[in-house]
């Protein structure tokens, strides 16, 4: 097991290297930031002085070694708009992130697997019918759009809650409610699906045979083996989301690492946007490693053991 | 299963917190919202609209500028001309910094030179440039010399010379000023929650009347549509940037109204270096094509004030005889065929997407142009690409816009200066009475400076001149705000409105 996480580790640092050096050098493609960070009527002694001040002058492959070399000791440089650390504006919103992606996760967990479960066992009937073509309709709306109309609805024409921001309950709901719409719907639908899959199976009439009751049946024998797949779609979701959620954060004035990553990239404030591209990579690996232990939990007979 | 959502559930419910769900205000703050965050609160380092508009209301300057290019009082109190290149500025006596240190020469000074220091990089450094020297004389009076006489000097210093603390600066450091900056402005900054919002309280001992709002509050909305929906909502009271599209939602909404300042002068640039608008007579026929008038009540209401030439009609030193192009196609097309296109040509028209409403305006203008024969391929471009290419010489006809400033060294020097940026065009003539313009300190010898310029530039046509499009915006009906010609939200200037 120990073996096993290590391995994975070192993988990630290899995904790591990866995607940092792409990242580095597909931003470096799309222009130099000096021209952008000056007014317009900068001269271009300005220009150059800035430049060479800022290191964009030396070959691309020096600028990444000296990138790498100070990741490393954990400094990712400085933005050049903030001009503070580009890991501490990122820590600053990481919480936020992680609070709606959390929030809409579990909101789509609490709401879609009891919605699959009923769709497989009622199969065909209107239930079923009727939540599908919910699910449909869930992963159809577009987000923006969703985000508009809730505010639309809930602000302006109720009144009951607050247009963005972040801070309290309630201004937590309609953004985790927007995220959560597709994932409910997907996950439904997945539930759905592997539910039918799985009631299908012998043990499940075994089960049934030794007379359990149905609830227990469903609840306990055949969720614990549906799970499986959810877990899996639902741990890369995870790490797309936190930094996926920019259209909601946008809409609804979300202090995110989403919004930030997207002004950076406008702003082609390189030390910044590598650093958010560096910590998103980290957390999508991670998610996915937690996504594999689950797996052992989940179902015994999945083992990373070493078999000699 | 239920465990681990057990732990994800508790896990949402530590990170969220058990908050109050209303939005209680209380009575005397104001909240304000901008399109974007500050990227800091050093006046000194930033050019961003929004990022200055937050600074302007905790930092102070030693002259307030006028909407019609003069100064005012601030921390200086008064000033005389030594010589044609000094000023001698008296200091009031009675404004102090947030921390309670006063506002003395040694802090002018230590500004100045702060401002200049390359460690900070600052934006303004240029503007500043013309100014060489500044000496103390005493506790409350300085010397401030220029190279050459600069007659707007006190205008530009009264914008970009915010006066810092020297010993809050040097204990703090450069980076935490940023974040946590102590002014002398009207307000203080009590609080700066990244992402959320920024507090600022009124500064009981500022030297000015005091500000009407106790405390003020900035947010960041980015969605059009959901800043504008804030504010019909009530739970903000002054909202910026506002889309031509959204504007009569809150005129019928009852509860907010716009203000009705300017905002930015658009005009289409040419590339006067190469053909086909190298020659005079191309670039007065693609002015005499445009319908301006039609443009201005299709996309703007009629609210824009259209342009007769490259100073807008409200800066101090435009020509007041000179009229916009007459809308004449068969002018045009007399010109175009003077010129050797009578069959018309094809040109680029670039544009940045970031702009408001730049897509209705450059198919509306490609429109007028089609009329007499020149194909206008239309050519969007994200922010730093339009940049680069347009500082790069790379385009041939694009959009882009310069605030509506008073004050005309401020543009049409930047603008037409071929020390300051020749791209794509270059006259020696202007380029000789900008300089003048700026030495001539007596204020009606000077207009008559520029209003030279702007006939010249007029018959010359590097750009095809447009117009000045209303920015406004909109302020909850319980709030007297009428906006800044600058477009600066400063709050100093809101009171509750009379009832």
């Amino acid at each position: 097991m120990l073996h096993y996480l290590l391995k994975r580790l070192w993988h990630t640092v290899y995904v790591i290297i990866g995607i940092s050096m792409i990242s580095f050098f597909f931003i470096h493609l799309s222009g130099d930031p000096v021209m952008l960070m000056l007014p317009g009527d900068a001269s271009m002694e300005e220009v150059e002085q800035l430049r060479q001040k800022l290191g964009f002058n030396d070959p691309l492959y020096v600028q990444y070694g000296r990138f790498i070399k100070k990741a490393v000791r954990g400094d990712f440089g400085e933005s050049l708009y903030y001009h503070v650390p580009a890991l501490d504006l990122i820590l600053e919103r990481l919480p936020a992130s992680l609070e709606l992606s959390l929030a809409a996760m579990v909101l789509a967990l609490v709401v879609s697997i009891p919605i699959g479960i009923i769709s497989a066992v009622y199969r065909g009937s209107a239930l079923d019918m009727g939540s599908m073509l919910g699910a449909l309709f869930g992963l159809s709306m577009p987000h923006f759009w969703l985000g508009i109309m809730f505010i639309m609805i809930f602000s302006v024409k109720l009144g009951w809650l607050p247009t963005s921001g972040r801070g309290t309950f309630a201004q937590l709901i309609m953004p985790a409610l927007a995220l959560a719409m597709s994932l409910m719907a997907m996950f439904a639908r997945l539930t759905r699906s592997v539910m039918l899959e799985v009631l299908s199976l012998d043990y499940i009439r075994t089960a049934r045979a030794k007379g359990l009751r149905e609830f227990y049946v469903i609840g306990k024998h055949a969720l614990k083996n549906a799970l499986i797949p959810l877990v899996t779609v639902a741990g890369m979701q995870f790490g797309l989301l936190i930094g996926g959620t920019v259209i909601i954060e946008t809409v609804f004035a979300w202090p995110g690492v989403g919004r930030l990553v997207v002004q950076a990239i406008f702003n082609r404030d390189y030390p910044l946007v590598q650093s958010i591209v560096f910590i998103l990579a980290l957390i999508f690996v991670a998610a996915n490693l937690l996504v594999d232990l689950l797996y052992i939990y989940l179902d015994p007979r999945i083992s990373y053991l070493e078999e000699k | 299963m239920k465990r681990w959502m057990l732990l994800l559930l508790a896990l949402n419910l530590v990170t969220m917190g058990f908050a109050a769900p209303a939005l209680a205000r209380e009575a005397g703050t104001l909240v304000v919202v901008q399109e974007a965050e500050p990227v800091g609160l050093d006046l000194m380092r930033s050019s961003i609209q929004t990022t200055m508009s937050v600074c302007y209301n905790l930092h102070d300057t030693l002259f307030s500028p006028q909407e019609d290019a003069t100064v005012k009082p601030a921390l200086a109190e008064k000033w005389e001309k030594v010589d044609d290149l000094t000023w001698k500025i008296t200091l009031r006596k009675d404004a102090t910094f947030h921390n309670g240190d006063p506002v003395n020469a040694e802090a002018v000074k230590f500004s100045f030179e702060r401002l200049n220091n390359p460690a900070i990089d600052s934006p303004h450094k240029g503007k500043l440039s013309p100014f060489k020297d500044l000496k103390v004389l005493d506790d409350h009076t300085i010397t401030i010399a220029t190279a050459e006489p600069y007659a707007p000097g006190l205008y530009i210093l009264g914008y970009y010379l915010p006066i810092v603390p020297p010993k809050v600066v040097q204990q703090m450091g450069d980076a935490d000023y940023n974040i946590k900056p102590v002014g002398c402005g009207p307000y203080k900054l009590v609080k700066w929650t990244k992402g959320e919002e920024i507090v600022l309280e009124a500064y009981d001992k500022y030297y000015g009347p005091k500000p009407a709002y106790k405390k003020v509050i900035f947010k960041a909305i980015p969605e059009e549509a959901a800043r504008v929906a804030s504010l019909l909502t009530g739970e903000v009271d002054v909202v910026g940037a506002i889309p031509v599209n959204q504007r009569k939602k809150i005129e019928a909404s009852g509860k907010a109204y716009l203000t009705p300042q300017m905002g930015a002068m658009n005009y289409l640039g040419l590339n006067t270096y190469e053909p086909p608008f190298n020659d005079v007579r191309v670039r007065q026929a693609v002015n005499h094509a445009l319908n301006r008038e039609l443009i201005n009540k299709a996309l703007f209401d009629g609210k824009a004030i259209l342009c007769a030439g490259a100073i807008s009609p409200r800066t101090f030193g435009h020509d007041p005889s000179l009229k916009p192009y007459v809308y004449d196609l068969e002018k045009a097309k007399k010109l175009l065929a003077e010129a050797g296109y009578e069959k018309g040509f094809e040109a680029r028209l670039s544009y940045g997407t970031y702009m408001s409403q730049i897509q209705e305006q450059a198919e509306a203008i490609a429109a007028d142009l089609a009329k007499v024969g020149i194909k206008v391929k239309l050519e969007p471009l994200e922010r730093a690409v339009m940049w680069e290419n347009y500082k790069g010489k790379k385009l041939q006809m694009f959009i882009y816009w310069w605030d509506d400033a008073p004050e005309p060294d401020r543009y049409v020097y930047s603008l037409f200066h071929s020390k300051s940026r020749d791209y794509y065009y270059k006259n020696p003539k202007v380029d000789e009475l900008l300089d003048k313009g700026r030495t001539v300190i007596d204020r009606e010898k000077r207009a008559q400076v520029y209003q030279e310029v702007d006939r010249l530039l007029y018959g010359d046509a590097p750009w095809l001149y447009l117009y000045v499009v209303p920015e406004v915006f909109g302020v909850a009906n319980n709030v007297d705000y009428q906006g800044r010609r600058d477009g600066f939200l400063n709050m100093y200037y809101a009171k509750p409105k009379a009832k």
